[in-house]
C-alpha cells in the first residue's frame, strides 16, 4: 500500500505560489498497474514527482507525506524523507520515450552502472546488467552501443531494462511510449506488463491514451485541476464511472459499430491560479447544481473500492 | 563509414588551407609596386661601400630572380615554387643574413613559440573550461558567480593592456620577471630550463589570462544550459552521484562546442602570440617577423607567414581530429 497523506505541493515561480498537487489523501494498492489520466496540466507529472520524492526548486512538499508501504534498510517504513535513498533500487522511474533520456557520449552500459552508492565490483554487475537484458528478450550487446546506434525503440526497451533491473517496489512511468509509433508503443507496454505480472511491483502509469490505460491498468487514477476525482478498478472506471468527468474523458474513446457524433471533451479545466470554489469540475458539468458551486465534494468510497469527489456520483 | 569521411574531409580542408595560403604569399610579392630586387641591391650596394663591381651586381640580380623564383614565366614560377616550399621547406637564403636560409632561422624560432603557445593555450584552456564547468553546475552559490564574475572582468581586456599592465606589475613595479627574455646559449642543461621557464611565465601567463575569459564564460553558459538536458535530469533521478553527473555527463557535453571554438579560435590566440614575442623580446616566430619587416627581408617575412599558416592550421586539424574522439556520434555514425 502507497499511502498519499493529504498532498499538497506547491511551485515558487515570479507570480506567485500554485498548487499544482492540491489535497490528495488515498492509499494506493501495491502490486498493480495504476493508471493516471486527466486533461494536461492537472498535475500527474507533479503528484510522480512528489511520490518520487523529487522535490527541488521550485516544487516544494507543502503538506502531506507518502508512506511507500515498504521497511527500508534501517528497518522503518520508507517515507518522503527518505525515499531519496532508495532511488532506483526500489523506486525507480521511466522517462518520456526520446533520445533525451541518455547521455549521447557515454556508453549505455556506464549509464547503467552510474546509479549511486559505489558499483563495487562493475564486472559483475554488469555481468547480471547482461543476463537481465538477454532475460527480456533483448539483444545484450545494446547496452555496448552509444545511445544513437540504438532505434528509438530499442532505446525505450533499454530504459525499461534500467527501471526494472533493480526489481524495484515501484515503477513510475511518465507517458513512456508517447514519442514511439504505434507498434513499437504496444511491445514497449507489453515488456512493462511482461514485468511487472512477474515481480509483481507497483507501475504508475501516466498517458494520455485512454485506450492504453484500459489495456494495461488494474486501477485507474482521475486527475482534474490537482485533485483526484475518481479512482477505482479499471474495468468499473471505464464502464460504470461514478464522476461525469470521467464520463467525458471515456466517452471520447472510440468503439466499434458506434457511429454517433463524439462529443469530445468540451471547455477548458479552471485555472489553479484562480481561487477555486465548491467542486473545481462544476463550470463543464452537466450535472452541476448549487451545491456543486458552493461546497467542495469529498473523495468518498462509493462502492467498495470506488472512490469518487461528485455530490451527484449516484446519478452519473 | 562516417569517420574515414570525417577525416577525408578535415585533412581535404587543411591542404585546401595550406595550398591557398601559400598561393597568396606567391603572389603577395608579385602585386607589389616596388621590384624588391632593385630596392635590395641598392641597399646592398650601400653596406658595402662602392666596392661591389658591376659583375657581381649582375650576378646578384639574376641569382635574387632565381632566389625569388622570378625566371620564367609565371607558371613555372608557381610550380616551382610550390615544390619548394611544400617539398624541401625551402624559402629560399635570408636577404638580410645572406646566404643563411629562411628555413634555418625558422626552426631555431618555431619551437620557442609552438612551446610558448602550446603551453599557454592548454593551460588556459584546461582551466578555463573547468572553472566554468564549476560556475555554471554550481551557479546558486556565491563562489561560482565569483568565478564568472572573474571571467566576465577579464573577457573583454583587450590583449595590449593586459600584457602590458602585467609586465608593468610583475616585472617593473614588483620585478619578480624579467622585463625581456634572455636566454643563454649552450646545450640543455637543467640550469637552461629553469632559465627558459622564468622567462617564458609571465608572457604565458598573459596568454593564458587572455585567453580565460572567453573559456570561463562559454563553459559556464554551455555547462549552465547542458544542466537541464533530459540525461542530466534522469542521471540525478538515477541518483548518480553529483561529481559523476558533473564530469561524465555535462563536462563530456558541454566540452565538445569548446574543442571546436578552439579550433576556430586558434588563429586569434596566434596572432596573441606573435604580439607577446614583441613584448617580451621572445625569441619565436613573432619576433622573428617582425626583424624581417624591420630589415626588409621578403624571403624571411613570407617565410614566417608560410609558417604561421602551416602552424595554425595544423593545429586546428589536430583539434578537429582529436573532436571524434570525444564525439561517439563522429565515431559511429
Ligand atoms: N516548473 C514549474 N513551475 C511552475 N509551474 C509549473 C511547473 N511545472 C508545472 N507547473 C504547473 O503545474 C501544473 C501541473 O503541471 P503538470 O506538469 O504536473 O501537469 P500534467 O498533468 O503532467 O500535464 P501534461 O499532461 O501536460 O504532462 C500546471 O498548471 C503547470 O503549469
Ligand atoms: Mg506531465
Amino acid at each position: 500500500m502507497i499511502k498519499l497523506n493529504n498532498l499538497v505541493a506547491t511551485y515558487t515561480t515570479e507570480r506567485g505560489q500554485v498548487n499544482a498537487v492540491d489535497g490528495i489523501n488515498i492509499a494506493l494498492p501495491s502490486g498493480k498497474i495504476i493508471g493516471i489520466a486527466g486533461e494536461s496540466g492537472c498535475g500527474k507529472s507533479t503528484l510522480l514527482k512528489v511520490i518520487y520524492g523529487d522535490l527541488i526548486y521550485p516544487l516544494a512538499l507543502t503538506s502531506g507525506n507518502v508512506e511507500y508501504g515498504f521497511t527500508g534498510d534501517r528497518g522503518t517504513e520508507v517515507t518522503t524523507r527518505d525515499i531519496k535513498e532508495y532511488w532506483f533500487r526500489r523506486i525507480s522511474y521511466i522517462p518520456q520515450a526520446s533520445m533525451s533520456s541518455l547521455n549521447p557520449v557515454i556508453r549505455i552500459r556506464r549509464q547503467f552502472v552510474d546509479f549511486q552508492g559505489n558499483v563495487v565490483d562493475e564486472a559483475k554487475i554488469l555481468a547480471e546488467v547482461r543476463e537481465y537484458v538477454r532475460s527480456l528478450d533483448l539483444p545484450a550487446e545494446a547496452i555496448d552501443a552509444y545511445p544513437h546506434q540504438l532505434s528509438g525503440g530499442m532505446r525505450q526497451r533499454i530504459m525499461v531494462a534500467m527501471g526494472t533491473f533493480f526489481k524495484p517496489d515501484i515503477i513510475l512511468a511518465d507517458e513512456p511510449t508517447t514519442a514511439l509509433d504505434v507498434v513499437v508503443q504496444k511491445s514497449i507496454l507489453m515488456l512493462l506488463m511482461d514485468i511487472q505480472e512477474q515481480m509483481e511491483n507497483t507501475i504508475l502509469f501516466v498517458s494520455h491514451d485512454m485506450g492504453v490505460h484500459y489495456q494495461l491498468t488494474h486501477k485507474m487514477l482521475i486527475m482534474y485541476a490537482a485533485k483526484v476525482v475518481e479512482f477505482g478498478d479499471s474495468e468499473d472506471v471505464f464502464s460504470t464511472s461514478l464522476h461525469p468527468y470521467t464520463k467525458m474523458l471515456t466517452d471520447s474513446l472510440p468503439t466499434i459499430g458506434d457511429d454517433h457524433i463524439r462529443e469530445g471533451v468540451s471547455g477548458r479545466p479552471p485555472s489553479l491560479w484562480d481561487e477555486l470554489v465548491g467542486c473545481r469540475f462544476a463550470a463543464r458539468c452537466p450535472l452541476a447544481t448549487e451545491i456543486c458551486r458552493q461546497q467542495e465534494p469529498a473523495l468518498l468510497e462509493h462502492k467498495p473500492g470506488h472512490f469518487s469527489a461528485c455530490h451527484h456520483a449516484d446519478q452519473v | 563509414m562516417g569517420l574515414i569521411q570525417y577525416i577525408v574531409s578535415r585533412v581535404g580542408a587543411y591542404l585546401i588551407v595550406l595550398f591557398v595560403g601559400v598561393t597568396i604569399t606567391f603572389f603577395l610579392p608579385r602585386l607589389m609596386p616596388s621590384d624588391p630586387i632593385e630596392g635590395y641591391i641598392a641597399q646592398m650596394q650601400n653596406q658595402a661601400g662602392q666596392s661591389m663591381n658591376p659583375e657581381t651586381i649582375e650576378e646578384l640580380r639574376t641569382s635574387m630572380r632565381k632566389l625569388y623564383g622570378l625566371e620564367g614565366s609565371i607558371v613555372d614560377q608557381y610550380v616551382d615554387y610550390i615544390k619548394r616550399v611544400f617539398i624541401s621547406f625551402d624559402f629560399g637564403p635570408s636577404l638580410a643574413s645572406y646566404p643563411k636560409p629562411v628555413s634555418e632561422f625558422i626552426f631555431t624560432a618555431l619551437p620557442w613559440t609552438l612551446g610558448l603557445l602550446g603551453t599557454a593555450l592548454v593551460v588556459s584552456w584546461l582551466i578555463g573550461n573547468i572553472i566554468g564547468l564549476v560556475a555554471g553546475f554550481y551557479h546558486n552559490s556565491r563562489w561560482a558567480t565569483l568565478l564568472e564574475i572573474f571571467g566576465v572582468i577579464l573577457y573583454p581586456i583587450p590583449y595590449y593592456i593586459l600584457a602590458l599592465v602585467l609586465i608593468l606589475l610583475f616585472a617593473y613595479i614588483w620585478p619578480i620577471f624579467p622585463l625581456s627574455t634572455t636566454i643563454l646559449p649552450g646545450p640543455i642543461t637543467w640550469e637552461k630550463i629553469n632559465s627558459i621557464i622564468y622567462n617564458s611565465f609571465l608572457p604565458a601567463l598573459t596568454l593564458v589570462l587572455a585567453g580565460f575569459g572567453w573559456n570561463i564564460l562559454g563553459m559556464k553558459a554551455l555547462s549552465f544550459a547542458n544542466k537541464e538536458e533530459g540525461y542530466v535530469t534522469f542521471a540525478r533521478l538515477k541518483g548518480t552521484p553529483s561529481r559523476t553527473i558533473m564530469f561524465s555527463y555535462v563536462f563530456r557535453n558541454s566540452i565538445l562546442p569548446q574543442i571546436t571554438a578552439l579550433a576556430l579560435s586558434i588563429g586569434g590566440v596566434f596572432n596573441g602570440a606573435l604580439l607577446t614575442e614583441i613584448l617580451f623580446s621572445y625569441p619565436g616566430l613573432g619576433l622573428l617577423m617582425r626583424t624581417a619587416i624591420g630589415s626588409g627581408d621578403f624571403n624571411l617575412l613570407y617565410g614566417t607567414i608560410i609558417m604561421s599558416i602551416v602552424s595554425v592550421a595544423t593545429a586546428a586539424l589536430i583539434i578537429d581530429l582529436v573532436y571524434p574522439l570525444l564525439d561517439p556520434r563522429i565515431r559511429f555514425r
